[in-house]
């Protein structure tokens, strides 16, 4: 710096002129990544979801199914709008409306912002929230995997407390709306080697061809205490219980009782499966 | 040559500047087991009694075999009823050689249940003596401190804190990270502000809990689940332990599922008034548990609470169940980790007794407190001693 | 050159930002239980405090004293938001692992405190070194904590199975104390156990000497 010797670095002026060009440089810079980037990164959450709803309805396999896929794969499930006020399958024209009314878009729906936001979620009382989560989202994006023959799969978004956090997931199910084609949690807290085995793969595995209700109707599924006596009359709708978590294990019992139960999807299952 | 001038004339070469300066330790160990040490206490230290460090510890280990003895019993009687009930096969391996061998399998007998029972725990007992030793003695010749008898204790209580069914490889680990961890990293004995062997038990529980909680560690009967009793209670109350047929005299007398030590009050009770009449433990420490546990257990029968049936547990039943009872007697006395001042040993064991009921009622993980409330409090410990220590200068200097 | 080789090799094992001057400890605890995350981390913060030292010391001369902490912790959470955004594109799943904590190198002590201490008085060039050394620093530790973690708490390295653990089938029981932020603690304790060990010059004098209490009776 060659006028360093009459340079005064603590003057006034130079405080105001060091402090706008830092700050408009920074600005700049900041502003411009994140433009930049945008694209990129919504992208990427979205693939995040759709491997989340893949891996739950057992079309992803860790290692096996390629990054490029996922959004092909993806492509064949259907996004539907469910409001869970009036347990509604929306139509297109009904999600246009709601869409316009809230101004929000199903595109980048957050359904977990939602379940937060009070323009868009509901408060439980406490004899409705069996699943411990508060706050309920109006409005649920489910997935519906088609084939020629009908609906194949289909896949909904569930959460609910543990012992120490929330756990979110997406439980899968055949067409009949009943039977259980896959479960995976894609965030929690529980503890590592005891609630943390809800990610084990041998315990999700027990998952599939169990049945969500009892004959004469109601959700039967639970986690139960111990192992699965697989003759008992009620096997078809028990899972084994991780050990030494009852407290995570009783969480997803709740967890798949509300979501599954007349406050969730319940009746809207019925529609769908017919 | 009488053992005296055997070590005798093998002393010098432990001295320094000796052949085997380094293992002064283990010389230093060998002729104290034999002989009373020939040192005595100068400076400024405070002479209160003929006991020494020796005699305590001796005291406070023969006292843990009530618990021992009682627990083995227990542990073999459940263990074969179990079986029995199961119509499950016999022990196999050497444990199943031993038992066929000298004992077998009627739980009316109280030399069979024993037995069964002591292939269980001595084991347990064997490798936390072993492999503790082991770090005792490394840490002793490396860092020049003398090999103390303070690991009597904390190996056996250590091994009355486990299951009986805990894999032995875990007892090793336990024991070392008790040790290293717990107590040579500040120093040795004497320096250490956590209870060495709860540090060893805490780490097992955090590091695997499969083994060490959960329902099916506590017979030690293949394929047998039964939770503890105060297990059931935090699912279902006082109710819920009665409905499995556990009477208060059941817990008391230690007829439940539990850990090997801390299942029957009544043989820890009679060793804690032993260790009382000997002055071994403090009185006020455990007065202090018993109160705080009392305290805080009747103000949650108060409260009382729709959801959470723990709250309605009387004091007598957090009394017997779980480790309360050893943890009052055994742990919390622990003369180096615990208060030194008479106000502060109150202080500590209220704030012990407080925050195991805390943890018990409130806590929706943990169905056991004691242990994290007596590690919690051992860190408070030298505040409260130096709080009372404080208000002693100033009430005399008021005097001045 | 003796000199720059000094500056970017000191604060590996000489004087290491977590072993000696026990700085930016907490995101060592939250973000260790995988070597994979653990290592964008390292990346994230090398970055950040190589470039926050370079884009200080270039203005250094021309920073009033009066604002000189807000100028550094403006360019240095510029610097975090550009690196944050960066790995939501590039590697979503590590940052959504990383959470909170890329956030939070604007607070790492490291970073301020190399920004203050060195860039200040430094010209770029020595002053990136710097940077860059201390990231490498912290990166060192990180990476051996989150080595022994992932391999006692998952028995695998980088994801990659190194134990077959028994609840899929193999033999190893996971450490579950491992994957909870209280084993960090004990591990980096261990690390500097171990570095003073070898590096003597590193240990602290004693705050007190306790006397002996006893000796030989002469009876």
């Amino acid at each position: 710096m060659s006028d360093s010797s009459n340079f005064n670095k603590d003057s006034i002026q130079n405080v105001i002129v060091i402090a706008l060009v830092v700050c408009l440089f920074c600005a700049i810079v900041v502003a411009g990544s994140a433009v930049a980037l945008k694209e990129r990164r919504v992208e990427n959450k979205a693939l995040d979801k759709s491997k989340n709803v893949l891996i739950a309805a057992g079309l992803f396999e860790e290692g096996v199914t390629k990054v490029e896929d996922i959004n092909t794969l993806f492509a064949r499930f259907e996004p539907r709008v469910v409001d869970l006020r009036t347990k509604q399958l929306l139509s297109e024209a009904e999600v246009a409306t709601v869409e316009q009314q809230l101004e929000i878009s199903f595109l980048d729906y957050d359904q977990r912002k939602a379940a937060k936001d009070p323009a868009l979620s509901s408060a439980l009382t406490d004899l409705e929230d069996i699943a411990s989560i508060n706050r309920r989202e109006h409005y649920s994006l489910i997935y519906l995997l088609r084939s020629e023959s009908g609906i194949d799969r289909i896949v909904l978004p569930v959460h609910g407390y543990g012992l120490w956090s929330t756990l979110y997931g997406f439980l899968a199910l055949e067409a009949d709306g009943n039977t259980v084609s896959g479960i995976t949690f894609y965030e929690h807290a529980e503890t590592a080697g005891l609630g943390g085995e809800v990610d084990n793969p041998a315990w999700k595995a027990k998952w599939p061809g169990k049945q969500i209700y009892a004959d004469h109707g109601g959700v039967a599924m639970r986690v139960i205490k111990g192992a699965v006596d697989p003759n008992a009359a009620e096997s078809v709708h028990q899972v084994d219980g991780l050990s030494g978590a009852t407290l995570t294990s009783n969480g997803v019992s709740n967890m798949i009782a509300y979501w599954l139960g007349d406050d969730g999807y319940g009746p809207v299952l019925g529609s769908i499966s017919g | 040559m009488s053992l005296r001038s055997f070590m005798d004339g093998l002393e010098p070469h432990f001295h320094k500047g000796g052949k085997y300066e380094r293992y002064y330790a283990i010389y230093e160990m060998v002729d104290t087991i034999f002989y009373t040490p020939g040192k005595v206490t100068v400076g400024q230290s405070h002479v209160r009694d003929a006991v020494d460090m020796k005699r305590v510890m001796t005291t406070v280990w023969w006292c843990a075999f009530f618990p021992m003895l009682a627990g083995m019993y227990m542990v073999g009687h459940n263990a074969i009823e179990a079986t029995l009930a199961l119509g499950a096969p016999p022990l196999e391996g050497l444990r199943g050689t031993v038992v066929s061998l000298i004992a077998g399998y009627n739980p009316d007998s109280i030399w069979h249940c024993l037995v069964y029972g002591a292939v269980f725990y001595v084991p347990i007992y064997a490798v936390t003596f072993v492999v503790g030793g082991i770090w005792e003695v490394l840490f002793a010749v490396k860092r020049g401190h003398e090999v103390n008898e303070g690991f009597f204790v904390t190996s056996i209580l250590f091994s009355l804190t486990l299951p009986a069914t805990i894999p032995l490889w875990q007892v090793a680990l336990g024991i070392s990270f008790g040790v290293v961890v717990g107590k040579e990293i500040f120093g040795g004995t004497g320096k250490n502000f956590l209870n060495p062997a709860l540090t060893g038990r805490a780490f097992l529980y955090f590091a695997y809990p499969a083994q060490i909680s959960g329902d099916a560690v506590w017979t030690a009967v293949d394929g047998y689940s039964g939770a503890t009793a105060l297990g059931l209670a935090a699912a279902g109350g006082v109710e819920s332990v009665m409905a499995e047929g556990i009477t208060w005299m059941d817990a008391f007398l230690g007829n439940i599922q539990g850990s090997v030590g801390e299942v029957s009050t009544l043989a820890i009770f009679i060793g804690g008034a032993i260790l009382i009449t000997t002055r071994v433990a403090s009185w006020r420490i455990m007065a202090g548990v018993m109160l705080g546990m009392m305290l805080t257990s009747t103000l949650f029968n108060l409260i009382g609470s729709d959801s959470n049936p723990m709250f309605a547990m009387t004091w007598q039943w957090h009394l017997v169940l779980g480790g309360f009872a050893f943890g009052m007697v055994y742990m919390a006395t622990d003369p180096v980790s615990a208060a030194m001042t008479d106000t502060g040993r109150w202080s500590y064991g209220i704030l012990i007794g407080v925050m195991c009921v805390l943890i018990r009622v409130v806590n929706p993980a943990f169905p056991e407190g004691m242990m994290l409330a007596i590690l919690f409090a051992n860190l408070f410990a030298p505040l409260f001693d130096w709080s009372v220590v404080r208000a002693n200068v100033r009430r005399r200097l008021a005097r001045v | 050159m003796s000199n720059v080789k000094e500056i970017l090799l000191n604060p590996i094992f000489n004087n290491n930002p977590i072993g000696l001057q026990i700085l930016g400890i907490c995101s060592a605890l939250a973000v260790t239980t995988q070597m994979s995350v653990a290592a964008v981390m390292c990346i994230a913060l090398t970055v950040v405090c190589a470039f926050s030292n370079f884009f200080i010391s270039l203005i250094r001369a021309r920073i009033p004293s009066s604002i000189r902490i807000i100028v550094q912790m403006t360019i240095i959470a510029s610097l975090v938001i550009v690196v944050d955004q960066i790995l939501g594109a590039v590697a979503y799943d590590i940052s959504k692992q990383l959470t909170v904590f890329v956030g939070l190198i604007i607070t790492n002590c490291i970073v301020m405190g190399r920004a203050e201490a060195f860039a200040m008085q430094n010209p770029p060039g020595l002053s990136f070194l710097d940077g860059l050394g201390n990231g490498l620093g912290y990166s060192a530790v990180l990476m051996s904590v989150a080595a022994i973690r992932e391999f006692f708490g998952s028995g695998s390295l980088f994801g990659v199975e190194v134990l077959p653990l028994v609840t899929q089938g193999g033999w190893y029981t996971p450490m579950g104390l491992m994957l909870l932020p209280p084993s960090a603690f004990f591990i980096i304790g261990l690390l500097i156990w171990a570095l003073r060990a070898w590096k003597k010059d590193q240990v602290e004098a004693p705050e007190y000497q306790i006397g002996q209490h006893t000796a030989m009776s002469h009876s």
